[in-house]
C-alpha cells in the first residue's frame, strides 16, 4: 500500500511540474499582467488601535512588487494577513478574481500564496532531502519513505529549477544562509505557487548570496510567479523590483507606481508624509558630557564605536534592522559585552564587558527593546515590576522596606500615568503601552540616575502612552539625565532629539543636527546621504 | 477590591486548593479512623513530616528561582555516613557538623555548575544524585555502618522541648524563616525575579549567576538540618537513607501549588504540600494498608493536584494545526 502510494505520486509530481514549466513559458510570451491578489480597502483593528485602515494592494504575475513602510506602517499586518497567519477586520482579498478567506496560513499555502520568512523554517537537522518534503511529512499521516529513487528526482527538479546545487543528503546545518533561504523558496515551489512573499530576505545575506537570490527570482518572474518583496533598503528595490507600494498610516500612500517612474526622493517622502512640526517641543539647554563611550568593539573586527552623551541632551541614534543601531543601545547601558573600549560615566570608567550591575549601580537606566523578552517578569504585579531595579535602596541589610516600597513606586508608576493605576495588577492585565509605562518607571525610580537608554520606547504602543512616554523622557532630560534614544520612529527621533547620529554597518556614519526633518533622517538611514 | 489593608508584592492569592484536600483527609480520619485524631498520632505524624518538611523548603527556593534539585536524594545519606564516620573519633556536636557541611558541599558543588557554569540544574543535580549515592556506598562498602553507641545521638529526632518534638520545633523556625527570607528579604525578591524572566533579571541589574547560586547553597542548609534528624532517627551511615526525597520533596511542592516554571511559590505552599503527603500516609498506615498503596496515591494525589491548577497550556494552541 505504502509502496502504490510513494510510486504513484512523485511520478504525478514530477509530470505537473513539467507541465506547469510549459505552461508558464507559453505565459510568459502573452501576458497582459492580469493581477493574480488584489487586496482592497483592507482594515485591521487590534483593540482599539487601527493596523490598517484601508490598504490596497495588486499584484501581477511575473512582477515583482516590493513593500516599504516605515516601521508601524502597516506592512508586517498587511503580509499577516496575505498569509493567512490573521483575518482582515474589513476589506477584500481576490486571488484570479475570486474572494478568498483563509483560515490559517495552511490554508493560504493550499491556495498558492507562499511566505517566506526572515526567520528560517527549516529543519535543520534534516537533510536537504527531508526538508524539501517537510510539508508532506506534516500533513500526511503515516509512515511514508521519502529517500527513494523518484523523491530523489523530483528534489533534484525543484533544486534545479530555481538554481541551487547543493547535495540532496547535505544537513541543512551545514547550509550557508544564502542556501538555506533559496531551498526554503525551493520548498515553497514544490507545491501550486502563485504569490511568493519574500520579507527582508536579504537582512542576513552576504553579497554574493544576495545577487544570487536576486537571479533566482528574476527567473521565478520570468515563469509568471508574482513577487511580494518587503525590504528596508532602496538600493535593492531599485534593482530587482517593478513596481512598489508604501504604506503610511496603514494607508497605501503609494500605490502600485512602477518603479520606473518613481524617484528615490519620492518614496521617501511618501513613506514619512509631510505632517510633521518638527522642533516644536523645548529641548533642555545641554551641559558637561555625562556618558562616554570610547572605541567600544563589539566583535573583533568590528568598526569601534565613540559616543558622548551630555547632561540633559536627548541623543538620538537611528538605524535600520540590523544596522547596529540597537547593540549601540545596549552597549551604553552595560547590557552588551565587548571586546574593547571604556565606557565612563561622570568620568569614571565603567567596565565595557556587559556588566548590567554595575551599570545599575553607576545610576544607567535601560528599556530594553523586547519588553517581553528581557523586561517584564510575567504573572507578578505592576509594583514587584517596577521596584526590580530599586531593591538596594528599599532595603537595610537586605530586609525590603515594603511600606518604603509601595509609597515609593506607586507615586512613579502615578507619575507615568498608569492605567488603570493600580500598582496591584498583574503585568499581563495592562496593554503595552502600560507594559511600557512600567519599564519606563523602574528606570526613573533609579536613585542617582545620570542616564538613560532607551531602546524603541515606543515601538507597539498606543498614542496616549506614547505621549506620555515622551513626556517623562524631556522631564528626565530637563532633571539633567543624559538620554540615549535608540528609535525608528522617525517622528519621535526628529522631535525629541538634540542631535542624530546615523548608524549604518555597526558604524557611525554621520551626525544629523536637531531640526533635522524626518526625511533627511530617513534618506540617511538608508545611506542616501 | 482595595488592596490597602495588606500590602504584598505578590498578586493576591487564594489558598492554594489542595487545602481542601488536607481539610477532607483531617475530617474524614477524624470521623472514621480510630486514634487519628489522639495527641500522640497528631505529634508521630509531624515528627516524620518535620524531615519532608525541610528538605521540601530547600527544594522551594530552587523552584522559586527556576532550578530544580535532585541530589538530596543521597546527600543526606552521604551526610548519615560522614558523620557516622566522623563519631568514632569525635564527640556528636562536630560529627554532626561534618554530615552538615557534607550536605553544603554538594549544594555548593550544584550552585557553582550551574550559575556560573550555567549548567541545566536538571542534568547537574541528576548527576549529583548518581555521584553521590556511589560515593556514599563507596565510603562503607556498601552496607550500613551502626553508629557508635553514644548518649544524645537520638536527641535531634526523638527529644522533645516543652513537649514538642524537636524536629517539629526546627520544621517550624524553618518555616518561619523561609517565609521571612521569600517575602521580605531581597535575596528572595531576587529568587522570584529570576525564575519569573532571568534575561529581565539581569537588565534590572541583579547580579544573576550569585543569586542563583546561593539558592543552591540556602536550600542546602535546609537539606542539611534533614539530613541531620534523619542520621540522629537511623543513628547509622546509610548509603541507601532516602531516595525517594526529590521526589517527594517536588511532589510536595507540585501539590502545594508551586509551579515547576519557577517564580511563584510560598512557605504557605510547601508546608501544605508537606502535610497533605504526611497526613495521607500516617491515614494509610492506620487503615493497614501495605507501604506501597502508599505511594500509589502519592502519585494520584500529585497529578490531581498539577489537575487543579488548571489547564493553561489548553488555551494555547496557536502554534499547533490552524482550523
Amino acid at each position: 500500500m505504502e509502496s502504490a502510494r510513494d510510486t504513484a505520486l512523485p511520478l504525478a509530481n514530477v509530470d505537473s511540474l513539467a507541465a506547469a514549466s510549459a505552461i508558464v513559458h507559453d505565459a510568459v510570451d502573452t501576458t497582459p499582467s492580469e493581477p493574480v491578489l488584489e487586496v482592497r480597502s483592507v482594515v485591521k483593528n487590534y483593540g482599539s488601535t487601527r493596523a490598517l485602515q484601508g490598504a490596497d494592494l495588486v499584484l501581477r504575475a511575473g512582477r515583482i512588487h516590493a513593500l516599504m513602510g516605515e516601521n508601524g506602517a502597516g506592512k508586517s499586518t498587511l503580509v499577516k494577513i496575505l498569509v493567512g497567519a490573521t483575518a482582515p477586520s474589513a476589506g477584500t482579498i481576490t486571488l484570479h478574481g475570486r474572494t478568498v478567506k483563509f483560515a490559517g496560513v495552511a490554508d493560504a499555502i493550499a491556495a498558492g500564496i507562499v511566505p517566506i520568512y526572515q526567520q528560517s523554517t527549516l529543519f535543520s537537522n534534516l537533510t536537504v532531502l527531508e526538508n524539501l518534503f517537510g510539508f508532506e511529512i506534516a500533513t500526511r499521516p503515516g509512515f511514508a519513505n521519502f529517500n527513494n529513487a523518484k523523491r530523489r528526482l523530483l528534489a533534484q527538479c525543484m533544486l534545479d529549477r530555481i538554481g541551487l546545487a547543493v547535495e540532496l543528503d547535505r544537513p541543512v546545518a551545514s547550509l550557508s544562509l544564502g542556501e538555506k533561504q533559496l531551498l526554503e523558496i525551493a520548498r515553497g515551489l514544490g507545491r501550486e505557487c502563485k504569490v511568493l512573499v519574500l520579507d527582508e530576505p536579504t537582512a542576513a545575506l552576504s553579497q554574493a548570496d544576495t545577487s544570487r537570490l536576486f537571479s533566482t527570482l528574476r527567473r521565478l518572474a520570468e515563469h509568471s510567479v508574482a513577487i511580494l518583496y518587503i525590504s528596508h533598503k532602496t538600493d535593492e528595490i531599485q534593482k530587482i523590483a517593478d513596481e512598489i507600494t508604501v504604506l503610511r498610516d496603514g494607508v497605501s500612500v503609494l500605490a502600485a507606481a512602477p518603479l520606473k517612474s518613481t524617484s528615490i526622493q519620492s518614496i521617501v517622502n511618501a513613506m514619512v508624509g509631510h505632517a510633521f512640526n518638527v522642533g516644536e517641543k523645548n529641548l533642555p539647554a545641554v551641559a558637561a558630557p555625562v556618558l562616554t563611550l570610547d572605541r567600544a568593539t563589539r566583535a573583533v573586527g568590528d568598526p569601534e564605536v565613540s559616543l558622548v552623551v551630555r547632561r540633559s541632551e536627548i541623543l538620538g541614534i537611528a538605524g535600520l534592522a540590523g544596522s547596529g543601531a540597537e547593540d549601540i543601545g545596549a552597549i551604553l547601558a552595560g547590557a552588551l559585552p565587548c571586546v574593547s573600549g571604556t565606557l565612563h560615566i561622570d568620568g569614571q570608567p565603567l567596565n565595557c564587558l556587559g556588566d548590567r550591575a554595575a551599570a545599575v549601580s553607576a545610576g544607567i537606566g535601560y528599556v530594553p527593546p523586547d519588553r517581553i523578552a528581557n523586561g517584564l517578569f510575567p504573572r507578578h504585579i505592576a509594583l514587584l515590576n517596577a521596584s526590580a531595579s530599586i531593591l538596594a535602596h528599599l532595603s537595610r541589610f537586605g530586609w525590603i522596606n515594603r511600606r518604603k516600597e509601595i509609597a515609593r513606586l506607586s507615586q512613579v508608576l502615578a507619575n507615568v500615568r498608569l492605567t488603570p493605576n493600580e500598582p496591584w495588577r498583574l503585568i499581563e492585565e495592562f496593554s503595552g503601552g502600560n507594559q511600557q509605562k512600567i519599564l519606563l518607571a523602574r528606570n526613573l525610580a533609579l536613585v542617582g540616575i545620570k542616564a538613560l537608554v532607551l531602546v524603541e520606547p515606543t515601538r507597539g504602543v498606543d498614542v496616549g502612552a506614547r505621549d506620555v512616554i515622551h513626556e517623562q523622557i524631556m522631564a528626565a532630560a530637563r532633571n539633567g539625565s543624559a538620554i540615549a534614544l535608540v528609535s525608528t520612529d522617525l517622528e519621535e527621533l526628529t522631535s525629541l532629539s538634540h542631535r542624530i547620529v546615523i548608524v549604518r554597518g555597526r558604524r557611525i556614519a554621520t551626525e544629523l543636527p536637531h531640526l533635522s526633518t524626518p526625511s533627511v533622517v530617513a534618506k540617511a538611514m538608508l545611506g542616501e546621504i | 477590591m482595595t488592596h490597602v489593608s495588606a500590602p504584598s508584592w505578590k498578586a493576591r492569592q487564594p489558598l492554594p486548593r489542595s487545602t481542601w484536600v488536607l481539610a477532607i483527609i483531617l475530617v474524614v480520619g477524624w470521623i472514621f479512623l480510630p486514634g487519628f485524631s489522639s495527641i500522640d498520632n497528631a505529634t508521630n505524624v509531624l515528627r516524620v513530616a518535620a524531615i519532608l518538611a525541610l528538605a521540601t523548603y530547600g527544594q522551594t527556593i530552587v523552584l522559586i528561582s527556576g532550578g530544580i534539585e535532585f541530589s538530596i536524594g543521597s546527600s543526606v545519606a552521604l551526610c548519615s555516613v560522614t558523620s557516622v564516620l566522623a563519631l568514632q573519633y569525635w564527640p556528636i556536636g562536630p560529627a554532626f557538623l561534618v554530615g552538615f557541611v557534607t550536605i553544603l558541599a554538594v549544594g555548593i558543588i550544584n550552585g557553582l555548575l550551574i550559575s556560573y557554569l550555567r549548567l541545566s540544574a536538571f542534568l547537574v543535580t541528576l548527576g549529583m544524585l548518581l555521584l553521590v549515592h556511589g560515593l556514599a556506598a563507596i565510603v562503607v562498602g556498601g552496607l550500613p555502618v551502626e553508629a557508635p553507641d553514644r548518649e544524645g545521638i537520638h536527641a535531634l529526632s526523638g527529644g522533645a522541648v516543652l513537649g514538642i518534638p524537636v524536629p517539629v520545633l526546627l520544621a517550624a523556625a524553618g518555616a518561619i524563616l523561609l517565609h521571612l527570607l521569600l517575602e521580605r528579604t531581597i535575596l528572595g525578591r531576587s529568587w522570584f525575579l529570576i525564575g519569573s524572566s532571568a534575561p529581565a533579571a539581569e537588565m534590572t541589574g541583579i547580579k544573576v549567576g550569585r543569586i542563583v547560586f546561593l539558592a543552591y547553597f540556602v536550600a542546602a542548609c535546609f537539606v542539611g538540618l534533614a539530613g541531620l534528624i534523619l542520621t540522629s532517627r537511623v543513628a547509622a551511615g546509610e548509603p541507601n537513607l532516602y531516595p525517594t526525597l526529590p521526589f517527594e520533596s517536588m511532589a510536595a511542592c507540585a501539590i502545594g501549588g508551586i509551579p515547576l516554571s519557577g517564580g511563584r511559590g510560598s512557605a504557605l505552599n510547601a508546608v501544605i504540600g508537606v502535610l497533605v503527603i504526611a497526613v495521607l500516609n500516617n491515614a494509610i498506615v492506620l487503615l493497614n494498608y501495605p507501604a506501597y498503596t502508599q505511594l500509589a496515591l502519592l502519585g494520584v494525589i500529585m497529578i490531581g493536584a498539577v489537575m487543579a491548577q488548571g489547564f493553561p497550556a489548553l488555551k494555547s494552541l496557536s502554534w499547533s494545526r490552524s482550523r
